[in-house]
């Protein structure tokens, strides 16, 4: 039977791509999460993932000016 | 930090012709891929640049990385004289290229992009395999684990496998 791309990313075959790609180090299932997302959804999370980095940037920015 | 939305629909607002590529279109494709600024690859008609200069003129676009006294205007004329354009603007840093390496100027890249619905408008985004061209051509060694992802997703929307 055919499989969906989410069951190939969640539990792919061993010695194929996917295999290799997660052992690179690639979280694949964080990709099988952001397909269940639309297009727009996707974006959104992109866009929180990026202020939540940003925040954490000036944090330890911050905390360094008050170690020297 | 871009304000990914505002990039989109300021642009496809003014019905500027561009093909989002680079990080924000792997995550668009579903990679779990983060970035910093976004990507548009853009059509070098007059009409299109004037498109552009209108619709980032509001959010004050400035070359990333220059002295801040440098003399910059903005406007389809300095559109017009380059091909690739890394601007810092109020809602983010965005570049703008005419040409991606890989795939070749606007016509090229909108011939390997897909449409997606974003924000109320139908936009253009380099395609899986489009940005897998281009990354590749690029030969960075950055771009390898967005190389990945993008391996991933066209492995597992492969019909076959493994």
């Amino acid at each position: 039977m055919k499989r969906t791309p989410e069951q190939k990313l969640l539990d792919p075959v061993p010695g194929g791509t996917l295999a290799r790609v997660a052992e690179f180090g690639i979280d694949l299932s964080l990709i099988a999460e952001n397909m269940r997302l639309s297009p727009e959804q996707r974006v959104r999370r992109l866009q929180q993932a990026m202020n939540s980095f940003e925040k954490l940037r000036d944090e330890v920015a911050k905390s360094k000016l008050s170690d020297q | 930090m871009i304000d990914i939305e505002k990039a989109i629909t300021v642009l496809a607002g003014e019905s500027a012709d561009f093909v989002i590529i680079g990080g924000v279109a792997l995550s668009i494709h579903s990679a779990a891929y983060v970035t910093y600024d976004i990507d548009f690859c853009f059509a070098r008609e007059r009409m299109n640049l004037e498109r552009i200069a209108r619709a980032l003129q509001p959010f004050d676009p400035r070359l990333r990385h220059f002295p801040i006294d440098l003399p910059f205007i903005w406007d389809a004329s300095t559109l017009s004289h380059g091909s690739v354009f890394t601007l810092e603007t109020t809602i983010g840093d965005i570049d703008l290229l005419s040409e991606v390496k890989g795939l070749g100027t606007y016509i090229e890249v909108l011939e390997q992009s897909t449409v997606f619905q974003l924000f109320g408008f139908a936009v253009n985004v380099l395609s899986v395999n489009g940005l897998i061209t281009a990354k590749t051509a690029a030969g960075r060694e950055k771009d390898t684990p967005g190389l990945k992802h993008l391996e991933a997703i066209r492995a597992a929307n492969s019909d076959e496998e493994p």
